[in-house]
């Protein structure tokens, strides 16, 4: 009897060995005590092939080698076009900028999975059982040092002292001895900034204040300082750094550890239902933060004076042929990365056995976790040093010659004066719209604000508002270098503007407009664009190139504010057309 | 008042497959390409596996996608070897499936299906 076998059944049965096993053989036995009690049965540890390594981890790699890979890739592309294709300049050290650009992406994909596994189940932790054991006053001041062992710990603060050595010491003497002598205690004091806003923010969740009064009362001192400290022209230099510091703080550390503790704590209160519980603490932490970096320019200028700092550059840079290993890199970036992570494990692990009497869930995956953190640091800075900053700083340092003459670049100008000018500033526009809109921190705020509002402020309006909002700062900040614009002058209409909007704004757009400054600057924008400033700034012998992150935290603020009012006012001019339309459709029965 | 009809399926089996957290698509595609009406995935959180890795547990997710599908038992072969690699369950701790014999099943059949079934002789009473 012929009998038919359809062919891809039959290479199926080829390819697929199928085997039947029954479950039966697979138990283990039962192992019992002297006493005749069953024990508790407990599984070896798995050991697996090489093969099956490889299929085990490759998926888990490859996803978030591309996530890193996908922020970091269209920016340096980016750059790297416009200075072949517009600058006409070939990119330097392309091998070296390359190389860190790769491990960027590497020390950022380890950081983020050390911190995932290492130090949010801590955060967690604290945020669950903390409210629940200790007193408010102890919570508070948990969350206080907290804020600033996170500053440590922070990938992007790092970029600052790198930009430290790019100033000159004559010409601003005190941003100088800022980022170099009092390095330190800047980023201890920019800590305690957000460690103060962390605590502050904890207490308005608790009592469910409204964020407004907050912020004008946070933005009080911030003027005022900036003001008088714009009247001094020494201390006016200082001011472009105390802005960007509020922008370098908000990154992927504080943001995720202090908002789980916050709203853990808030839950406990009995006031985490509200759906704005969230919000608040990101926007008090960059404001915070100005505060303290002026409080602190004030101190340092009471403590040395212009010529004492200049004079101790010069001995500093007359010894420096012999640097300890530690002072150099990669040595510098190794100790860097122990320094960032290690005291707030330290404190991190203190609070969990000391005040909480608990112990440490998984130490073994904590402490891998804890690792690749500080691995991830290390390698982050090396690419830091390597790669972004390098790379930002040269196209900073090149776009200028679109407009005018620069030393680096023979045929410059390379445009009429008001050609270069338009191209340095679309470079900036696209460069700070481009990033923020990839940024994959404000596509899950654009979902929660759509939710929060039930779909009158879309997500992609949100988005868009805070990408050209960006945008716009960034070229503000460029310009502010061109045409050597005193920060002050940009900064407090701009603050004033967002006061004045604010006041008119309900409380909901406020929270979202003030927080989204916070979000769009991540770890790989942060540098890029402080690098570039300062590369820019050099190029055209500017006293100092900080600013334009200021510029583009406050970019967003007013341009979502502005959005909300557009949107508020729409709904209610509907609103008013429903109304009419209401009353001329039932007009003619009354009649 | 008209009556209601209620068609029993007979031969009808559940395939549940547990997977790790975004592979779900890939499994509910390849059953519908090998004829599978529909799936219904649901999320979860499990364990065993990942614990005994050790380190490399890591690489495993404790969250899981379930999906159920129910299908008619002469595909169930063939769906089942479906899911199983588009899941790629041959790796470690990536997940199980198993199928359930079911009594009965029954849902919404079109019209035009019924009369051409019971043209053949096959719906009984």
């Amino acid at each position: 009897m012929p009998r038919k076998i359809n062919f891809s059944s039959f290479s199926r049965e080829l390819n697929v060995h199928k085997n039947q096993l029954s479950y039966n053989e697979m138990i283990p036995p039962v192992v019992y005590d002297e006493a005749g009690r069953e024990l508790p049965h407990k599984p070896a540890a798995l050991v697996i092939s090489g093969n099956d390594i490889y299929r085990l981890l490759q998926p888990y790699l490859s996803v978030r080698f591309l996530d890193q890979f996908r922020a970091v890739t269209p920016l340096a592309i980016y750059l790297a076009a416009f200075q072949i294709f517009i600058l006409r300049q070939p990119v330097m050290d392309s091998g070296i900028i390359t190389g860190g650009l790769i491990s960027v992406i590497i020390g950022l994909m380890l950081f983020m999975e050390g911190l995932k596994v290492g130090l949010m189940p801590f955060g967690e932790a604290l945020g669950t059982s903390l409210p629940a054991k200790a007193g408010l006053a102890t919570v508070l001041i948990v969350v206080f040092l907290l804020g600033i062992g996170v500053t440590f710990a922070e990938p992007a603060i790092g970029a600052l002292q790198t930009a430290g050595s790019l100033v000159d010491v004559a010409r601003a003497p005190y941003l100088y001895t800022l980022l170099t002598a009092w390095a330190g205690t800047l980023v201890l004091v920019v800590g305690i900034g957000v460690g103060l806003a962390a605590a502050l923010g904890t207490i308005r969740f608790i009592y469910g204040w409204s964020l407004k009064p907050l912020i004008y009362l946070s933005l009080t001192p911030v003027l005022g300082l900036s003001c008088y400290m714009a009247l001094d022209p020494e201390l006016a230099k200082v001011l472009g750094l105390a802005f960007d510091c509020g922008a370098v703080t908000t990154g992927p550390v504080t943001v995720p550890l202090v908002l789980s503790l916050g709203i853990g704590i808030a839950h406990a209160a009995g006031k985490g239902s509200d759906s704005l519980s969230g919000f608040g603490i990101v926007t008090l932490a960059s404001l915070f933060p100005i505060i303290a970096v002026m409080l602190l320019a004030l101190y340092v200028s009471a403590q040395v004076s212009p010529a004492e700092i200049i004079e101790a550059a010069a001995i500093a840079s007359a010894g420096t042929t012999g640097l300890a290993w530690f002072e150099r890199t990669p040595g510098l970036e190794i100790i860097g990365g122990i320094r960032a992570i290690v005291p707030l494990v330290i404190f991190l692990l203190l609070v969990m056995v000391l005040l909480l009497r608990e112990k440490v869930p998984n130490p073994g995956i904590i402490g891998f976790g804890i690792l690749l953190c500080i691995l991830g640091m290390i390698v982050f800075n090396l690419g830091l040093s390597y790669g972004l900053s390098k790379l930002g700083e040269q196209s900073g340092g090149l776009v200028p010659a679109a407009f005018t003459s620069i030393e680096a670049v023979d045929s410059s100008p390379l445009y009429v004066m008001s050609v270069g000018l338009f191209i340095s500033l679309g470079f900036a526009w696209i460069l700070g719209f481009g990033a923020t809109l990839a940024e994959p921190a404000l596509n899950a705020l654009g979902m929660t604000v759509e939710n929060l509002t039930n779909g009158s402020f879309r997500k992609s309006t949100l988005m868009y508002a805070v990408s050209l909002g960006v945008g716009f700062g960034i070229s503000l900040g460029v310009a502010k270098i061109i045409f050597n614009i005193p920060i002050a002058w940009l900064v407090v209409p701009g603050y004033l503007l967002a006061i004045a909007l604010t006041w008119f704004s309900n409380e909901e757009f406020v929270n979202i407009a003030w927080d989204s400054a916070g979000v769009t600057t991540g770890p790989v924008t942060v540098p890029l664009v402080l690098a570039m400033g300062l590369g820019f700034g050099n190029a055209l012998g500017a006293i100092e190139g900080f600013g334009i992150l200021s510029m583009a935290s406050i970019g967003p603020i007013v341009a979502v504010l502005t959005t909300g009012l557009y949107i508020r006012w729409k709904l209610s001019r509907r609103d008013l057309q429903a109304a009419q339309q209401n009353l001329q459709s039932t007009k003619p029965e009354g009649i | 008042m008209g009556t209601r009809d209620l068609t029993i399926l007979t031969d009808v089996s559940m395939i549940t497959c547990i997977v790790q957290r975004g592979k779900a698509e890939a499994v509910v595609q390849a059953a519908q390409d090998a004829g599978a009406q529909g799936a219904t995935i649901y999320y979860g959180y499990g364990s065993g596996v990942r614990e005994r890795l050790g380190v490399l547990g890591l690489a495993v997710d404790v969250e899981k996608e379930i999906i159920t599908t129910l299908v008619a038992d002469d595909q169930l072969d063939r769906i089942f070897e479906r899911m199983y690699f588009a899941g790629e369950l041959d790796v470690p701790a990536a997940g199980i499936m198993y199928v359930t014999r079911l009594e009965k099943a029954a849902t919404y059949i079109p019209q035009d299906i019924i009369e051409r079934i019971a043209a053949k002789g096959e719906i009984s009473e």
